[in-house]
């Protein structure tokens, strides 16, 4: 059984409410802290450099706008799943205590996809509300960016969870931030236009989901759909499928010591 | 369904190269009380964690209420309860949450849930404590805590691993109170401690675990009688080298300038040695206790 499966095991539902009841007494901190750093990098390079540049006939904020979405749900995703899940495992004894009653590994690694989602989804819907309030958003389409939302937080959470259930200790987890997670958001697609890259750098932009999801924001916030989405949205769910397996092994041996 | 609680046979547990547990045989049954003694890291832990399915046996046999651990890890949990030695109680929910959230992977939810919640907690002396976060309940609500949890399910078995280490005595006594409440109603129950006088009083049986093996098995008083006697005098700086004590000494130690003997009536010898002039500075007549049988057994100095 895979992850994606089990994410409508009832445990997995009981994991994500875990989560949520302890989210509950500091979500306001967390809400804060979750949407201050990117605005601050949006409004610092929208409106500062954006003073400066234009794209074509769109303004470099507009160009950034629907890209912090994608942003939002990565570091939502990441921030939890990483430093969150680590604690859960290795401080706080959430998942040892879990493993007592009939949870299974695969049943946390689905409930903590669930929990991802959410935050993602609520993270990312904050700043659609925010660039709406800019007057960025053209089309009830956008909308549809909070499934998407929650679609990125599950396909975010899977590898920054396998990182958090593969490390030895804490310090570890700054490798995934410094050379998976922050390489990705630059080159993602999300603050410049990727096509005066050198070609071998697009390549790898291609290969990230980042830059998929941040393609399909951009048209939902732009109202600018198109057939090619499609395949932006089939490599996310590649790379979901991919991934959904990755930290169950390691979940498991870490709790089976 | 009658039978075992739990079947061991020749039972073992490697972690990489380290052997945590080498071939044990034990039977648990029914509704009795069952410890497992030892220091640190005679594997005590190993063998429980593989009792509540929480790690696979290496090699040999395991059957918990009759059902293989390796191939029923959730039936299995679905009908024990557990309490690890560190009570991995979520710092993050209250008391109350942690019992309602437990009660939901065990399908129990709703007023169910609330209800069984209120119960459990009034049964372990906690309410007014529903609300308290976990970090301000002192160690012993904690412990509390914890069996309340493990009760949620209504268990046909209890595992505890160390349930009172850490605790101050009227904690450890509250917790026997509870434990011996159990065993009343007839849970089985499974504990480890390194206490001997825990032992004693719980226990119907217990094993004594040293490195990974299991050194002796019966009943308190018989390990008592097998591997000690029924006194024991502590005798300070003497030199009982030439004392003809042959007949009434059923065993002798010493260690450092303390001589153990172990007799069967302290005060006949103790007449014995004021007849033959022998003087202690200080001695201690005493009943032997588990904590004899456990020293004799896995000697008196420190092994880490």
């Amino acid at each position: 059984m895979s992850p994606l499966v089990a994410l409508f095991h009832r445990n997995s539902w009981n994991v994500f409410r875990r989560d949520f009841m302890a989210w509950q007494k500091y979500a306001f901190s967390s809400v804060a802290i979750n949407i201050f750093e990117p605005m601050a990098w949006f409004l610092a390079i929208g409106f500062g450099l954006g003073a400066y540049l234009t794209l074509g006939k769109s303004s470099l904020i507009q160009f950034i706008a629907p890209g912090m979405l994608g942003l939002a749900a990565l570091n939502a995703a990441t921030f939890d799943a990483c430093w969150g899940a680590y604690e859960r495992l290795n401080f706080n004894g959430v998942y040892e205590s879990m493993v007592t009653a009939p949870v299974d590994p695969l049943e946390i690694a689905g409930g903590e996809y669930l929990w991802q989602a959410f935050r993602a989804t609520l993270y990312g819907a904050i700043f659609l509300v925010v660039i709406a309030g800019f007057g960025l958003v053209h089309s009830w389409w956008a909308l549809l960016s909070l499934p998407l939302l929650a679609l990125c937080g599950i396909l975010f959470a899977m590898p920054g969870l396998a990182v958090a259930f593969m490390v030895k200790t804490q310090e570890h987890l700054f490798y995934y931030f410094s050379f998976v997670t922050t390489p990705m958001s630059m080159i993602g697609g999300v603050f410049f236009p990727l096509d005066k890259l050198p070609h071998w750098l697009q390549a790898i932009a291609w290969c990230t989901p980042l830059y998929h999801c941040v393609n399909i924001f951009r048209a939902l916030v732009n109202g600018q759909l198109h057939p090619g989405l499609l395949g932006d949205l089939a490599w996310l769910v590649v790379v979901m499928a991919l991934l959904a397996y990755l930290p169950v092994p390691f979940l498991r041996n870490k709790l089976a010591r | 369904m009658n039978g075992l609680a739990v079947h061991a046979h020749n039972l073992c547990k490697r972690y990489g190269t380290f052997e945590a547990v080498r071939g044990i045989d034990f039977d648990i049954a029914r509704q009795e009380c069952f410890g497992f003694l030892g220091v640190n890291g005679a594997g005590k832990t190993s063998t429980m964690k593989m009792i509540y399915c929480r790690t696979t046996k290496t090699s040999g046999q395991l059957d918990v209420l009759g059902m293989d651990a390796a191939t029923h890890p959730r039936e299995i949990k679905q009908r024990i309860g557990v309490v690890t030695q560190d009570n991995a109680l979520d710092p993050e929910l209250t008391a109350a949450e942690n019992v309602m959230l437990y009660a939901a992977f065990f399908g129990i939810r709703g007023t169910a849930a609330r209800e069984r919640c209120a119960e459990l907690l009034h049964l372990m002396n906690l309410e007014g404590k529903e609300r308290s976060r976990i970090a301000e309940l002192s160690g012993g609500m904690k412990r509390r805590v914890a069996i309340a949890r493990a009760l949620v399910n209504d268990p046909e078995m209890l595992v505890l691993d160390e349930p009172t280490t850490g605790l101050d005595p009227q904690a450890r006594l509250a917790v026997w109170q509870l434990l011996l409440g159990f065993r009343e109603r007839g849970i089985t129950l499974v504990l480890t401690s390194h206490y001997m006088e825990e032992a004693a009083r719980l226990c119907d049986r217990l094993v004594i675990m040293d490195e990974g093996r299991i050194l002796a098995e019966g009943t308190p008083r018989e390990l008592i009688a097998q591997y000690a006697a029924d006194d024991v005098l502590e005798l300070h700086a003497v030199d009982l080298s030439r004392a003809p004590l042959d007949g009434s000494v059923r065993r002798r130690e010493q260690h450092g300038d303390i001589t153990y003997l172990y007799n069967d009536d302290n005060t006949a010898l103790l007449a014995r040695l004021a007849q033959l002039s022998i003087e202690s500075t200080r001695h201690v007549a005493r009943p032997a206790t588990l904590e004899d049988v456990f020293l004799n057994l896995t000697g008196r100095e420190l092994t880490d």
